[in-house]
């Protein structure tokens, strides 16, 4: 049955009620005056000038990509290979393998940051890109997984069969056929596991140091001691980079198909 | 005799199907069993040593006593209890507002279905931190919503709403209900409307239609992101540490205030392993009855 007025009309309320906050937040980095306020005082791009030139925020931006970029990759390398273990291997249990690759959503990021800073601290990796890409990557896997394990049981076996009988070896079936059809499962879940990254505050926290911090960690320090519109300017920004690496990740799969169709 | 054959032919049944033609005919490489190791060697060295490094940690750095200490401490007890309230309330904020959201999306026309789920995915999408943050712009004393009140006469003093359970409970609602909506929505998706119509078709009112064929189904979907939402809160840290009031510690703090603070590691990881026994207790428990698979959301690729 349709939905009626009133729950429509909570529904429509609710959804308000969800945008509101981002809308705030982006409002008050257009402020001219240095308060935040919403609806803003006058409209200003000064502030997205400041963080694009103070080296605070620029330095931050690069640390934050980098370890993005670096997480993600390394997410879809170790996501893919264990969706290909849990589906079609046979040494290990797929229960064992799905277990392991899942388990860093269930672990709260409080704990696995405590353990990642204990271990960075011990063999050095703290406050730098690679010990927090690393930890991060590792909260990436699941996304990864997930997805590729989907779209490999969704794979037709008749397709990489008529490459084998026409001839194709396992490497080259695996190659032109079965990883081209889950590439983009593997793209999004790389996109998955960059937002995740770019976003995390606490382990970044944890491994931070007084020259290395990513956007999140300086935000979340001036949140608490007191925010400028400077700061609503780089947390609009982040979540700029978010929505559009989803938007780009969404848009790809249509845009390759629709390419397909013209093809043939 | 009947009865033979039937029981001759279920000893046969089952050959034809299970695997050895099957797999003679299509190649498994072994391939793929060996590409997993350096993966599965990875996950261990990067995921599962930490973990294990907190265990051996919180028995020997000083001692075992850590795990006395961290029950002992006033901090942490009161840090549970607050935390589990915080939890249990926020997931039945989350239900409450999921159902007609959900509802409104798996039944609705196709401009509302847009509207809702874009709304949801640009909130959901928004990172935590920065929703966490536009809460505190709104609730401050001298916050937009404050500021609208009196300027609109309604009130002459501003009303305390940051730094409340109110404001801890409104801000984490809101960044976990997407995830109820989306486990309900998913769940209502798959109860047929006919089933629906039926019953009013019978005479019963949409509400009565409701409540004895929509809701029932349903609870699978309410359970699972339920028992997800509530687990994820148990070790929220920013949302709690921007909105709440500093008299109340939640566990999320309490762990990184021994091990930043007052630097006891050892006592920060014996509560880090309370608070992980506590979310597995949880899942396990709950995962007897709804399967774990589910309230994680794994069940997508079946």
């Amino acid at each position: 049955m349709k939905p009626g007025f009133t729950v429509k009309a909570i529904g429509l309320l609710m959804a308000a009620i969800f945008v509101f906050p981002t809308i705030v937040v982006v409002g008050t980095s257009f402020n001219a005056s240095t308060l935040i306020l919403f609806p803003p005082k006058g409209w200003s791009t000064k502030w997205y000038q400041e963080i694009f030139t103070t080296s605070k925020w620029t330095d931050a931006f690069q640390a934050s990509l980098k370890v993005a970029v670096l997480a993600a990759i390394i997410a879809m390398v170790v996501g893919t290979l264990l969706a290909f273990t849990a589906a079609r291997g046979k040494l290990i249990p797929s229960s064992v393998v799905t277990m392991l690759a899942v388990l860093p959503v269930v672990v709260p990021t409080v704990v696995a940051g405590l353990g990642f800073y204990i271990v960075a601290v011990r063999i050095d990796l703290s406050g730098g890109v690679l010990g927090l890409a690393l930890a991060h990557s590792v909260l990436g896997v699941p996304y990864v997984f997930i997805n590729v394990l989907a779209a490999l049981t969704a794979v037709e076996r008749n397709v990489e069969e008529a490459a084998r009988i026409c001839g194709a070896s396992e490497f080259v079936t695996l190659q032109r056929i079965t990883l081209p059809l889950i590439a983009p499962a593997a793209v999004i879940g790389g996109v998955l596991a960059f937002i995740g990254s770019w976003d995390e505050v606490i382990i970044a926290g944890f491994l931070n140091s007084p020259t290395f911090h990513t956007l999140p960690v300086i935000i979340f320090g001036e949140v608490r001691s007191g925010a400028e519109p400077s700061t609503s300017a780089v947390a609009s920004t982040v979540t700029l980079v978010s929505v559009l690496m989803l938007g780009i990740a969404a848009g790809v799969p249509a845009l390759r198909r629709k390419k397909l169709w013209r093809k043939s | 005799m009947t009865a033979v054959i039937e029981r001759d032919i279920e000893l046969l049944e089952p050959q034809p199907d299970k695997a050895p033609g099957f797999l003679a005919r299509i190649p498994r490489p072994s391939f793929f069993s060996w590409i997993g190791i350096p993966a599965l060697v990875f996950m261990a060295l990067v995921f599962i040593v930490p973990l294990v490094v907190i265990l051996t940690k919180s028995f020997t750095d000083p001692g075992p006593q850590n795990f006395s200490d961290a029950v002992n401490s006033g901090i942490f007890r009161r840090s549970l209890w607050t935390t589990i309230k915080m939890a249990f309330f926020v997931t039945i904020v989350c239900l409450l507002v999921s159902y007609p959201y959900a509802y409104a999306m798996a039944r609705g026309g196709k401009l509302i279905v847009a509207v809702l789920l874009g709304a949801l995915m640009l909130s959901f999408w928004t990172s935590t931190l920065v929703r966490t943050y536009a809460w505190q712009i709104l609730l401050n004393n001298t916050g937009v919503i404050n500021k609208t009140l009196i300027n609109l006469g309604l009130i002459d003093e501003p009303i305390q709403m940051i730094r409340t359970n109110f404001s801890v409970y409104l801000g984490m609602a809101h960044v976990l209900a997407p995830f109820t909506i989306l486990t309900l929505y998913a769940q209502m998706r798959t109860i047929k409307p006919e089933l629906e119509q039926a019953a009013q078709v019978m005479g019963a009112r949409p509400s009565v239609a409701f409540l004895r064929i929509t809701l029932p189904l349903s609870l699978p979907g309410a359970a699972a992101g339920g028992i997800l939402v509530f687990v994820m809160a148990l070790g929220f840290y920013i949302t709690p540490q921007i909105l709440g009031s500093s008299r109340d510690t939640y566990i999320g703090t309490a762990i990184i205030q021994q091990v930043q603070v007052f630097l006891k590691t050892g006592v920060g990881a014996a509560e880090s392993l309370i608070l992980l026994g506590i979310v597995l207790l949880v899942l396990l428990v709950a995962g007897k009855f709804i399967g774990i698979g589910r309230i994680l959301g794994l069940n997508k690729g079946e």
